[in-house]
């Protein structure tokens, strides 16, 4: 029995390793923020949403599948977090009823499987009262699939037999064994029998009989290991029901998790009065996007509330450029462009109004290191190696995004290295976010058709609105604004 | 007629063997050699075949002969299969008599009938499958040709041949048997089984749609046997009732062939032993490149020599970083006198010399590639005891009186090894009583190798070969090991090992004026 909530066909692996590049990009993108809000500290929605998060979809028909589920569980949230709070509950018990299945005596984890059972089978009947409960509630296949199958699989019938049998396994205190004989005529290939019900007794009641002496404590053992050797093989199939048991709830917490994220996630931005959307994803090939107030998730998670969002377009383009005053919301664009890409990549909502992008082959970021920016050719050494780093993982289609790298030199050398590197991506079918104070590398593309220019907002008065705009690379950067406010500051003290 | 896979001839057998091990055992390190075979083998008692030399060469012969045949690894393979098996089944079996002949029902039941029948096809088969082997190898050795022959004649027997029908018979009667048991309040129960479901099949058939991965195997390891025999007794009782027929025949089996097992066969998977555990042991040794030979050995001490030969005891540890060595001794020379730095390989080097001659004695391959070895009556050794801390005259006293004895036991047709003698007195001493010693072994003649600080003693006369170990010019710290024809000459090699701790007079003087 499988959920397939997030592959139509196939398990989903909380295991796997992350894409490359996930570490950094998680850091650059300021995910942990996002991470943080999705599981509230819960373990399992914390692994599910990683592993989401970290392996980027290209399929658009996962994709879309994903969403359609996402928009039944935005839509039934209280049905969702019900299966959820089931498989919690049912960990809950596990873990309370002391039950060990990989104990020394056999006869002990015989029990404890049969423990298990009884408290797996009772779970099982409170998911399937879910089920019955909102079936219809449900649009899509996804979760349709999963709660028809619960109501086919645990019916009323199933449930009688698996008690019956859980109560006779439970209390039988005679066992019946067959063997065979051994090399040198012990008895060997021991198995419990089920005890036929007729006459069962009185056909026994005749057969030759020993029994063992009352101080016969060898004997008593022996008896004792018979038993052992008897219910070896089925305590062993208890023991792996009760683990296919823990397994699928756990499979089923799992699948669960990811959606019972977003719907954390979904409340807190809808507490602070922002935006979601579930993204329009376009084929790779397309080299067009369009969003209406992108914002930073994470910033807004952090200040719990205020971020600016932009809106903004391109059309046909393979590199934008993003120029414009120090503090700008040069960066919070960069990562609220990126966060949207990973996000609506897995399925998920975006924080925005509207968005249709394109989906990628893959999502780099290479962002300048500390803030200060030292002048030492260890950095850039450094910041090449990251890139070469980078070059290895690059397939066609792929989006990259740099945050004022290759600065860690002077203007003219470090806008040599950013125009061939960024030159060579484009051509090779690689689009290229690029934030830079280089003017001669920003200036290098305005011949270019299909670059993108967009510049920090600043009004009239030199105030920053903290907002993109369309707009060529200006010669002069706005440090000095920045410096005067600074030092002014520092000087009023 | 084949009697003995270790003796040719039938009046040898009866020879004593010894089972204590012969004194030089320790001095030449043969016990690291043997030990672990030994405890290896342990149920076998091979003892007494290794601590018997063989003083005749017609043994060595036949013996050497032997273990080139199997050197052979498949060849090995069968016979090693084969007197495992069998061998135990000769222990078991005397046991077995023993409690079939009991009169208590305690020991003389179904139970111990069963182990019989268990040890009788294992017996069959193990000699069918053996005789089925040598049928296809061509022997070259007197003793596995001889021994073919006997099987082939064994295994068409009459008496043979009904064992192994019983046995067939009666295995495939008690495989029909199917049996349950109803265990209730210290009672058992026993009745033919009648299609009663399989309780397991039916858990994971109700289950087994939650599957998700892999599960983990919560089965114990059980053990098959009965935990108590008198329980199991009394069940094969039971169902001696259930089938009597069966039972019956058993009976009547067990009193029949109450002596199945053949003595000649038993003493071959003994004896056999002592060439397959020594192939096995120098088995990896010679895959890393370390040559063994069958000596040839000689009644005259004329002309004896080695060809790459190393310490086995010391390769069993080092493996491929073992060095080998060559010596000779040509008529007049009798002692290799072996001068040079410690640590250089000398002891290790006479401890070669002494054990490739008692392996040869025995009949086994010895290390190097070719040599011709003493045929010796004895060896005698003479290693200097570190661990004794008594006074110098002490020392010195207790040096003298192991030296008489070895002389009082020498005769010319002894190999005699000497190792670092008179360390413990002064200069002028060790050089009279040295040159007293090598007078007396020139005088007896016999053969052997003198490890010495004295350098006098390898110029003693025309019965010495001077031989050093060696130092590696170049690499001063790795010593080679290896130990050359050379006059003595201990003041260069002082010089080079002062040098290397940075004590010569220049390098002291230079150190100290810092």
């Amino acid at each position: 029995m499988k959920a397939n909530l997030m592959y139509r066909d196939a398990d989903f692996n909380t295991a796997e390793t992350a894409c490359s590049g996930w570490e950094t990009l998680a850091a650059d993108l300021e995910l942990g923020h996002i991470l943080a809000a999705m599981s509230r500290d819960d373990k399992v929605i914390q692994e599910a949403c990683t592993a989401a998060l970290s392996h980027p979809l290209t399929d658009l028909d996962v994709l879309r599948y994903r969403q359609e589920n996402l928009n039944d569980a935005l839509s039934n949230a209280s049905a969702v977090r019900q299966l959820y709070a089931v498989t919690l509950e049912t960990e809950k018990r596990r873990s309370g009823s002391w039950s060990w299945l990989g104990s020394h005596y056999i006869s002990s984890t015989f029990s404890s499987a049969v423990n298990l059972l009884k408290i797996y089978t009772e779970m099982l009947m409170k998911l399937r009262a879910v089920a019955d409960e909102s079936l219809s509630n449900f649009r899509y296949e996804g979760f349709r699939n999963l709660l028809t199958m619960l109501q086919k699989e645990l019916s009323d019938d199933y449930f009688h037999t698996v008690t019956d049998e859980l109560n006779d396994l439970k209390e039988d205190r005679s066992v019946l064994i067959s063997a065979t004989m051994g090399n040198r005529l012990q008895g060997v290939h021991y198995m419990l029998r089920q005890k036929d019900h007729k006459n069962f007794w009185r056909r026994w009641m005749f057969a030759p009989s020993f029994t063992i002496a009352a101080r016969d404590d060898a004997g008593a053992r022996d008896l004792g290991a018979r038993r052992d050797r008897a219910i070896n093989e089925s305590a062993n199939a208890l023991a792996q029901s009760a683990e296919h048991l823990s397994g699928f709830f756990a499979m089923l917490r799992r699948e669960l998790a990811f959606y019972v994220g977003c719907l954390n996630l979904a409340d807190t931005l809808h507490q602070y009065g922002k935006l979601i959307c579930i993204p329009d994803l376009q084929q790779m090939e397309s080299r067009s996007r369009q969003w209406q107030e992108l914002y930073d998730v994470s910033l807004v998670l952090i200040k719990q509330g205020a971020a600016v969002g932009n809106s903004l377009r391109g059309d046909n383009k393979h590199l934008y450029l993003i120029t414009g005053a120090n503090q700008g919301g040069k960066s919070t664009f960069l990562r609220s462009l990126g966060q949207a890409q990973i996000m609506a990549q897995c399925g998920m909502f975006v924080g925005a109004q509207s968005c249709s992008i394109p989906i990628r082959a893959g999502i780099f970021s290479h962002f300048k290191k500390e803030e200060d920016g030292s002048m030492t050719s260890g950095k850039l050494d450094e910041e090449l190696v990251r890139m070469s780093g980078i070059v290895a993982q690059l397939k066609p289609n792929s989006m990259i995004l740099f945050n004022e790298s290759f600065a860690a030199t002077n203007e003219r050398e470090g806008s040599e290295i950013c125009r061939q590197i960024t030159s060579a991506l484009i051509e090779n079918e690689i689009e290229v976010f690029s934030v830079t104070h280089l003017y001669p590398y920003a200036a290098a593309f305005l011949q270019d058709e299909r670059t993108q220019y967009w510049r920090a907002q600043r009004t009239d008065s030199g105030e920053r609105t903290f907002r993109l705009i369309e707009g060529k690379p200006l010669q002069t950067a706005f440090g000095e604004d920045l410096y005067e406010r600074i030092f002014a500051a520092k000087s009023r003290v | 007629m084949f009697t003995s896979i270790l003796y040719p001839h039938d009046e040898e057998q009866g020879k004593e063997q010894q089972n204590q091990e012969p004194q030089c055992f320790h001095d030449l390190n043969l016990d690291k050699i043997f030990y672990p075979i030994l405890k290896a083998k342990k149920e076998f008692e091979l003892e007494r075949f290794f601590y018997t030399p063989a003083h005749n060469t017609s043994i060595i012969q036949y013996r050497q002969d032997v273990m080139q045949d199997l050197e052979n690894k498949t060849v090995r393979l069968l016979f090693e299969e084969f007197s495992t098996k069998a061998y135990a089944i000769s222990h078991y079996m005397e046991n077995t008599r023993e409690l079939l002949s009991a009169k208590e029902h305690w020991d003389n039941n179904y139970l111990t009938r069963g182990r019989m029948l268990d040890y009788a096809d294992r017996y069959c088969q193990a000699v069918t499958t053996l005789s089925e082997g040598a049928k296809a190898i061509q022997f070259k050795a007197q003793g596995l040709s001889d021994f073919s022959a006997y099987l082939k004649e064994y295994c068409a027997r009459p008496s043979f041949q009904s064992l192994c029908m019983g046995v067939k018979r009666l295995r495939e009667d008690f495989s029909q048997i199917n049996y349950c048991m109803l265990i209730k309040d210290g009672t058992i129960r026993v009745r033919k089984y009648e299609n009663q479901s399989d309780y397991t099949a039916e858990i994971l058939r109700n289950f087994e749609k939650f599957r998700q991965g892999e599960v983990k195997d919560y089965r114990h390891k059980l053990s098959e046997e009965p935990s108590a025999d008198h329980v199991e007794v009394a069940v094969l009782d039971m169902l001696a009732k259930v089938y009597p027929d069966v039972f019956r025949s058993l009976e009547d089996f067990c009193s029949e062939y109450l002596h199945f097992d053949d003595p000649v066969i038993l003493r071959f998977s003994n004896e056999i032993q002592f060439y397959l555990s020594w192939l096995d042991m120098i088995e990896p040794l010679q895959r890393e490149g370390l040559p063994f030979c069958y000596p040839t050995l000689c009644p005259m001490a004329d002309h004896l020599y080695a060809r790459d030969c190393f310490n086995l005891a010391l390769a069993i540890r080092e493996h491929s970083n073992t060095v080998t060595n060559d010596f000779s001794l040509d008529t007049p020379e009798r002692f290799l006198v072996i001068t040079g730095p410690n640590q250089g390989g000398k002891t290790t080097f006479a401890r070669a010399f002494g054990q490739i001659h008692y392996l040869a004695s025995l009949g086994l391959c010895v290390p190097g590639t070719q040599a011709a070895l003493y045929y010796f009556d004895n060896i005698l050794t003479h290693f200097g005891r570190e661990e004794n801390i008594d006074t110098l005259n002490g020392k010195l006293q207790d040096d003298l009186v192991r030296l008489h004895d070895l002389l009082e036991k020498a005769t010319p047709r002894s190999i005699i090894i000497v190792n670092e003698i008179f360390a413990s007195t002064t200069l002028a001493d060790a050089l009279l009583l040295g040159g007293k010693m090598m007078d007396a072994f020139a005088a007896l003649g016999a053969p052997g190798v003198i490890v010495t600080f004295l350098d006098e003693l390898a110029s003693h006369g025309p019965e010495t070969v001077s031989m050093m170990s060696t130092v590696n010019d170049k690499d001063q710290n790795s010593r080679t090991f290896k130990i050359v024809r050379k006059p003595a000459d201990g003041l260069a090699y002082a010089l080079q090992i002062a040098q290397r701790h940075g004590l010569t007079y220049e390098q002291l003087c230079g150190r100290l004026a810092k």
